[in-house]
């Protein structure tokens, strides 16, 4: 590419990033001002920095804020782990094995996705009241280690879908059973699917509101989505700079996870296995 | 190995078979059944999990949901069946369902080839062939971590408030913008935009595709001369298609379930004037609002029927298009 | 390769049966709790909603409460108040509703009606509570809630933003609507500040159909009449047009949100209504003086129409095995001066009189400003309605349709007859 057009390219990509950017600019610099000023200032620019909303935000609820952001994790990471196992399990037996039933299965498994989860969770709040799972992670958990997300298998069917019947017929004659092929030849060539499983689980995870909310309740298993909500009451005085600061910090974590995973997001066909 | 590289793109495109059959190595066994009955076997092995997740975790829920449809559930009290009353009450009965049918389904039609189009487009700008490419596409995918935050009802009004973000910048030019969160006519579109936004998840499952496609492919298009637009037509987009597919189906099935862009930036009302008043947030407003929970779950298997018609549909139309690597 | 593949395939099924075992036997290890027993020790749950800070002080009065009762264990179950229902309704429906929960006046009939609360009367001592407030915790004749505290749903003025603008704190024992609006507009008029916000809450309609005669809700139906409905959205397309208040897309946009971004929290505004528990946001977010008026009136109307409101009701769920442990912690929190100086006005300024003359003086100024304005308005109130079921639902309602009004989508007729149809099914269901 001429450097000129290169450079154009530059330009044109961080132009348009601040404008992507501009909520969180505008939380980030709501964060640094006093707590009274955030909405008496609309202005970017901030007239008076502070880090106050940081000091009080992490010590506002009852234990400190990574306290929190320790019990997220917790969930996120065996969450994480759960649906990169189960659901890879899955994906491979839908993609690439026959058996009987195998599209009234996957019928099934895509009709699980599409029912609005309002409506089932009495029902499963019920299950799990009943295994007296209230007030632990597993209601959180182990669903995922059971490949219920199945958004997840959905997308590594259409990953390994893409993937060269005859890659696992050659291994096949080398003498590689299913289980082979499936750790030596389909799972690494799927690295970007499961990348892309890993860190959307840990996004989601890590701001499930609804869920989390619901199960866990004693103030000791609150997680980072639901402490956040703690600092608002619309019915009556919310703490707008601690929360904006606390989502800024809350913001790291997932960040991170994303850096981390975005390298094996591209580590695709392109860059490894087929040459 | 050797075999498997000589696939060129033109092969890959060839819909040839079926892709549930088995290749032909499998077909001229004597074995036939034993093979069969093996790879079955392990199929339902790989499936365990799954298994049981369906009928410990997902089944029960859902069947209840589906009695529950046809009760009057105040989830207060045991429910009582009134048999099609849901049904009939909410398509002959209930305008705001048919609102929330039309928000709803204006919602999906613009957003989701908004989306889909501008994730593309992102994701091919992102992928290779300039320096600091990983720190761009980092940064593109913020707006989908904040996406869901409770911060993001301020956010939104940041920018398309009265004195927002657009606002501020029309004024330059002389013009008196409407308020265009909370003004019925306008309010849709800002949340269309929002979905637009958060355009993360399709992009990075685009950016993952594009590196499952080989670069032999490319170079050797190269030496034959086809141009960028030329390789980007035969060989980027047919071998996309499997997860151009994919975000197609999920997006569709995502967006008639949106339920918290709305539920935040409207507070919970689906206001103005019910003008943002997606199906979801009208099924929830019901059945945790009015406690009618009979009423919601009806309202949820008609989606569900909805959107799995349209999802068959989908299916069916995917014959034509697209593309998978495993049909010789 | 037979061998290999189902060799693997065995280590990795084991595999995931240990994992799936372990994870399932450490899940329901810890079980048992919630049931009473374990050393003496009874637990019972305690449901409410609020911010950072209530969580604070709930989990400190708690923490008083368990120590004069060692052998009961409170354990706070917090929500914000978004979800607040939402979770409720679930763990009514699973049979695993807290001991004692949180309610406010609105949602009281939906969860008494349907036999969710149990009756505290004669559980929890209630002599010397403010008995008219007390009254609405009952439904017919049965005391399914103690109320927690009062408010007053107000008009709020800041002092400073009247003073730039030249004008004089009003009086408010006798002020009319039309001097209201004419207040706002010239204040408005005066450059700085806008002179009114308006809103479309209940109460404010309340107010304003009381002051005509008529009662919000009467019995099992909607009490006001179409000419109160269109008398009461022409005060607010008045205040628009004359720019008394924001235009409708910008009230609405202030409307969705809380006190901290309202015109008033924000400096932006001079008047506005709310109840009187959010002086304190309003005075904090702008760093204004406040200060309570009485809502104005229609000319020559006899009643003023306001009304104390329980900030929100304690009340114990009605199949709780610890019913006595319970009233106990309700007891101490309505009663026990201990718990009120600690948790001061919170959830609204306490109704028991010997716990208030303790704790008077340790009241923040904001809060003594806003008792002494209710004791002074105290002997013109009416009486409290405890509204029917699926009064929860009355705010939507009123909203969308005045709405439909101010943006110009219905007429006030066609609207108010709207109104009307959906409020009566709402309450009726």
């Amino acid at each position: 590419m001429p450097r000129g057009s290169r450079l154009l390219k530059h330009l044109l990509l961080i132009a348009f990033g601040l404008v992507m950017l501009y909520p969180l600019l505008w939380m980030i610099s709501s964060s640094l001002k006093p707590e009274e000023l955030i909405f008496r200032e609309p202005g970017l620019w901030p007239s008076e920095v502070t880090l106050d909303n940081y000091g009080d935000g992490w010590t506002a609820l009852k234990h400190s804020f990574g306290y929190y952001l320790w019990n997220s994790a917790v969930i996120t990471g065996l969450s994480v782990l759960a649906n990169l196992v189960a659901c890879s399990l899955a994906a491979y037996a839908f993609a690439r094995l026959n058996f009987p039933l195998k599209k009234l299965w996957f019928t099934i498994m895509l009709g699980s996705i599409m029912l609005p989860h309002h409506v089932t969770v009495v029902p499963q709040y019920i299950v799990f009241a009943e295994l007296d799972w209230i007030n632990t992670i597993w209601p959180l958990v182990v669903p995922k280690f059971l490949a219920t997300d199945a958004f997840f298998i959905f997308l590594m069917v259409q990953f390994i879908r893409t993937l060269p019947r005859e890659l696992d017929e050659a291994a096949a004659i080398d003498g590689a059973g299913y289980w082979r092929v499936f750790l030596q030849v389909i799972l690494p060539l799927c690295m970007p699917a499961l990348a892309t499983t890993g860190i959307f689980t840990f996004i989601w995870t890590w701001n499930d509101f609804f869920s989390q909310n619901l199960y866990l309740t004693n103030s000791d298993n609150l997680t980072v989505a639901v402490a956040l909500r703690q600092f608002l009451d619309s019915s009556g005085e919310s703490s707008w700079g601690p929360m904006f600061a606390m989502s800024i910090v809350s913001l790291g974590p997932i960040f991170g996870f994303f850096l981390a995973g975005q390298k094996y997001l591209i580590r695709g066909v392109a860059t490894t296995g087929l040459k | 190995m050797s075999e498997s590289i000589s696939v060129t793109p033109e092969r890959a495109l060839a819909p040839k078979r079926a892709p549930d059959q088995p290749p032909g190595r499998r077909r001229r066994t004597p074995h036939v059944n034993i093979h069969r009955r093996r790879e079955a076997r392990a199929a339902y092995v790989f499936l365990a999990p799954w298994f049981i997740g369906l009928f410990v975790i997902t089944v029960g829920p859902i069947l209840a949901s589906l009695y529950l449809s046809f009760t009057d559930y105040s989830l207060l009290e045991e429910a009582k069946w009134v048999g099609l009353g849901n049904y009939t009450e909410m398509f002959f009965e209930d305008d705001r369902f048919i609102t929330s049918l039309k928000v709803t389904t204006i919602y999906v039609v613009v957003s989701v080839p908004l989306q889909l189009a501008f994730a593309l487009g992102l994701a091919l700008a992102l992928d290779r062939g300039l320096r600091g490419l990983s720190f761009y596409r980092s940064v593109y995918y913020l707006p989908s971590l904040l996406g869901g935050s409770v911060a993001i009802a301020i956010l939104w009004r940041k920018i398309f408030g009265t004195d927002g973000l657009v606002n501020g910048l029309l004024s330059v030019f002389g013009i008196q913008g409407p308020g265009w969160v909370s003004d019925p006519d306008t309010a849709l579109g800002t949340l269309i935009l929002l979905h637009v936004w958060t355009f993360g998840a399709p992009m990075v499952i685009f950016l993952a595709g594009l590196r499952q496609i080989p670069q032999s492919y490319y170079e050797a298009a190269a030496v034959d001369g086809a141009t960028k637009l030329r390789q980007f037509r035969s060989i980027t987009l047919p071998l996309l298609t499997p997860i151009i597919f994919f975000n197609l189906v999920l997006e569709v099935i995502k967006s008639f379930q949106s339920f918290t862009q709305s539920f935040i930036v409207s507070g919970g009302s689906g206001g103005p004037v019910d003008s943002t008043l997606f199906y979801t947030l009208y099924l929830y407003l019901k059945g945790f609002k009015s406690y009618e929970m009979g009423y919601a779950a009806a309202m949820a298997w008609v989606l569900l029927l909805l959107i799995a018609g349209l999802t068959g549909v989908n299916f069916l139309a995917s014959k034509y298009w697209v593309f998978y690597g495993d049909t010789k | 390769m037979n061998l290999s593949s189902r060799k693997t395939m065995w280590k990795v099924a084991a595999l995931s049966v240990a994992v799936l075992t372990a994870v399932t036997a450490c899940g329901s290890g810890d079980g048992g709790e919630g049931g009473g027993g374990e050393g003496g020790k009874t637990t019972i749950t305690f449901a409410y909603w609020g911010s950072d800070a209530r969580q604070k002080l709930t989990e400190q009065v708690i923490a008083k409460f368990e120590e004069k009762n060692p052998t009961i264990d409170v354990e706070g179950d917090f929500s914000n108040w978004d979800s607040y229902y939402e979770k409720l309704a679930t763990k009514v429906a699973a049979n695993d509703a807290p001991d004692v929960l949180s309610i406010e006046i609105r949602g009281l009939s939906e969860y008494a009606g349907r036999g969710a609360l149990a009756d505290l009367a004669g559980k929890v001592p209630s002599a010397d509570l403010d008995q008219q407030v007390l009254a609405s915790g009952q439904i017919e004749g049965k005391q399914y809630a103690i109320p927690t505290g009062v408010n007053a749903f107000s008009m709020v003025a800041n002092t400073a933003a009247l003073e730039k603008a030249k004008k004089e704190l009003p009086e408010d024992t006798n002020w009319t609507w039309d001097q209201w609006m004419t207040l706002a507009q010239e204040i408005s008029a005066a450059g700085g500040v806008t002179g009114a916000e308006y809103n479309f809450n209940p109460a404010f309609l309340q107010i304003f159909a009381a002051q005509r005669g008529e009662k919000f809700y009467d019995g099992n139906k909607i009490g006001v009449s179409v000419d109160t409905l269109k008398a009461w959205w022409a005060i607010h397309q008045k205040l628009i047009e004359t720019k008394g208040s924001p235009d409708a897309a910008k009230s609405a946009e202030i409307g969705a949100t809380g006190p901290e971004q309202s015109l008033l929290g924000t400096n932006a505004g001079a008047m506005g209504m709310w109840w009187s528990n959010q002086l304190n946001a309003l005075t904090k977010s702008s760093g204004s003086e406040m200060t309570l008026l009485r809502m104005p009136k229609p000319e020559g109307a006899t009643t003023g129409g306001m009304f104390l409101q329980p900030a929100m009701f304690y009340s114990a769920s009605a199949k709780s095995e610890h019913s006595a442990e319970g009233a106990k912690l309700i007891d101490f929190l309505v009663n026990d001066p201990d718990a009120a100086a600690i948790l001061l006005s919170d959830r609204g300024l306490p109704t028991n009189s010997k716990v208030l003359d303790v704790v008077k003086t340790k009241l923040p100024e904001t809060d003594q400003k806003t008792l002494a304005f209710i004791d002074e308005v105290k002997s013109e109130l009416s009486p409290i309605q405890v509204p029917p079921k699926g009064a929860l639902e009355m705010e939507d309602i009123l909203k969308r349709n005045s709405e439909e009004v101010m943006f110009g989508k219905a007429t006030p007729d066609a609207a108010a007859q709207k109104f009307l149809t959906e409020a009566n099914a709402a309450i009726a269901g």
